[in-house]
């Protein structure tokens, strides 16, 4: 992925988790701006994951009613050891950025949760369902989002083929002979 | 010094520059404020932005396609039932105001409340807290800690430093929100905090002797300073004595924090007006 790739894949899902899915379902816990980092930081190594983390993070620090650096932190911890693990293993196939999209969104929301416990004893409360359910749905979200990016190209191309086809008439044929 | 350990030490400064600005906010309110409030004032517009063109698309669809005439009459009944639930609400305070200090202290009180309208445009970047983005900002009159309502009820405060443009709202069911209230019924006061989930609030400090039934309904008390006296909270549904001194009650928020398109900003909270002189 490309640096100018990577800016806006986190500026789309950035807006994306604000104006769409936020207001159409309050408190959806897909995290798209997570799911940017941990495959910028898989296909681009440690230090892609270090600056697309804190850079994601404090935009959205800033953007949620949250301590500004708390999700800047949990996302280059995450984004960097993703990068390492991707720097270290092979991770081609779906099943096992499936199951990374899991891991890292469970080390993102113990990052995210024991930062706030040390500052703010108590808050927030976020229930063990809700950490799994948004792994899940993380995980679910960005491997489809992949399937669509890898596919979409080659469907573009065969529906263009089709529509060339289509446009080649026997007059055409009897034209060029 | 190789590479792997220069890399080692650039993620060690930026944790450390993350728990610096954590650390900043703890001690001092008001942490990175120029950072906020510039990145949150460019990306509010950007927001802004896109929430009229997703209105817009949306708009046209329901409103010219589909129900066009429907549309604009229930539009036209919806914006009529809202001016009268807010004026109920509104005599509906000043006459529990009015009664109770007459018995009391036979003071009068009058609550007149200058709103301004705003439009959500974009919610929370995380899914742990419960903000809106409003489009309404500093130029509009909007400042941090004004009250923020519905037809309906309470729907949160202004929080952190708004934009010239757009605003963040903490809503009341937020885990960080609070808001001082009492039963309707009983008068009994004590404060109203979000919990983890959207459909119910708590209400802390209401004594175990205190008389409260489910369906019992919680109004703003005006005790904290933000949210004017008398507005619709929530419903009570369920009541347990607690081990200690106070009540564990369950409230049912009456505004739908999930279906909030437009909401009302409280300019000038209230404007209270005491004469003690006339009786």
């Amino acid at each position: 992925m490309k640096t100018s790739q990577i800016i806006l894949a986190l500026f789309i899902a950035l807006l994306t988790q604000t104006t769409f899915i936020g207001v159409v379902t309050q408190r959806m816990p897909v995290d798209l701006v997570l799911i940017v980092v941990v495959f910028a930081a898989l296909t681009n190594g440690p230090s892609v994951g270090l600056w697309t983390g804190t850079f994601s993070g404090m935009l959205q620090d800033i953007l949620s009613g949250g301590v500004i650096g708390v999700s800047g932190l949990a996302k280059t911890i995450t984004g960097v050891l993703v990068g390492f693990i991707g720097s270290q293993f092979i991770l081609g196939t779906i099943g096992l950025r499936l199951i990374i999209l899991v891991l890292a969104s469970i080390v993102h929301a113990l990052c995210y949760l024991g930062v706030y416990a040390l500052i703010e004893p108590g808050m927030p409360i976020v229930t063990a369902r809700m950490v799994g359910l948004q792994a899940i749905l993380n995980a679910v979200v960005g491997v489809a989002a992949l399937a669509a990016i890898r596919v979409g190209p080659g469907v573009r191309e065969r529906f263009r083929r089709k529509r060339r086809s289509l446009s080649v008439t026997p007059l055409d044929h009897e034209w060029v002979n | 010094m190789d590479r792997r350990q220069r890399f080692g030490y650039l993620v060690l400064a930026v944790v450390i520059g993350h728990v610096i600005v954590i650390s900043a906010q703890i001690n001092a309110q008001p942490g990175a404020t120029i950072l906020e409030s510039v990145a949150f004032g460019v990306f509010a517009e950007v927001q802004q932005l896109l929430a009229t063109t997703r209105d817009g698309v949306t708009g046209v669809w329901s409103g010219y396609i589909s129900l066009r005439g429907l549309r604009e009459q229930n539009e036209g009944l919806n914006s009529e039932i809202a001016g009268l639930r807010i004026e109920l609400q509104e005599q509906r305070a000043i006459a529990e105001q009015a009664r109770s200090l007459e018995r009391l202290l036979g003071l009068h009180e009058t609550l007149d409340l200058l709103t301004q309208g705003a439009r959500i445009i974009a919610s929370d970047a995380t899914p742990y807290f419960s903000t809106i983005t409003i489009d309404r900002g500093s130029l509009h009159g909007v400042q941090p800690d004004l009250a923020v309502i519905v037809p309906a009820g309470v729907v949160g405060r202004v929080v952190g430093v708004p934009g010239e443009r757009a605003a963040k709202v903490q809503l009341l069911v937020d885990r960080n929100a609070a808001a001082g209230a009492l039963i309707e019924r009983t008068r009994a006061s004590g404060v109203v905090i979000g919990t983890d989930d959207d459909r119910v609030m708590r209400m802390d400090y209401v004594s175990n002797l205190e008389d409260v039934r489910v369906g019992d309904r919680i109004v703003t008390s005006g005790t904290d300073g933000i949210y004017p006296k008398g507005f619709l909270v929530g419903d009570v549904t369920a009541v347990v004595e607690g081990v200690g001194l106070y009540r564990v009650i369950d409230v049912d928020p009456v505004v739908d924090f999930t279906k909030l398109e437009e909401v009302l900003v409280v300019i000038d909270p209230h404007a209270l007006i005491t004469d003690a002189g006339q009786r």
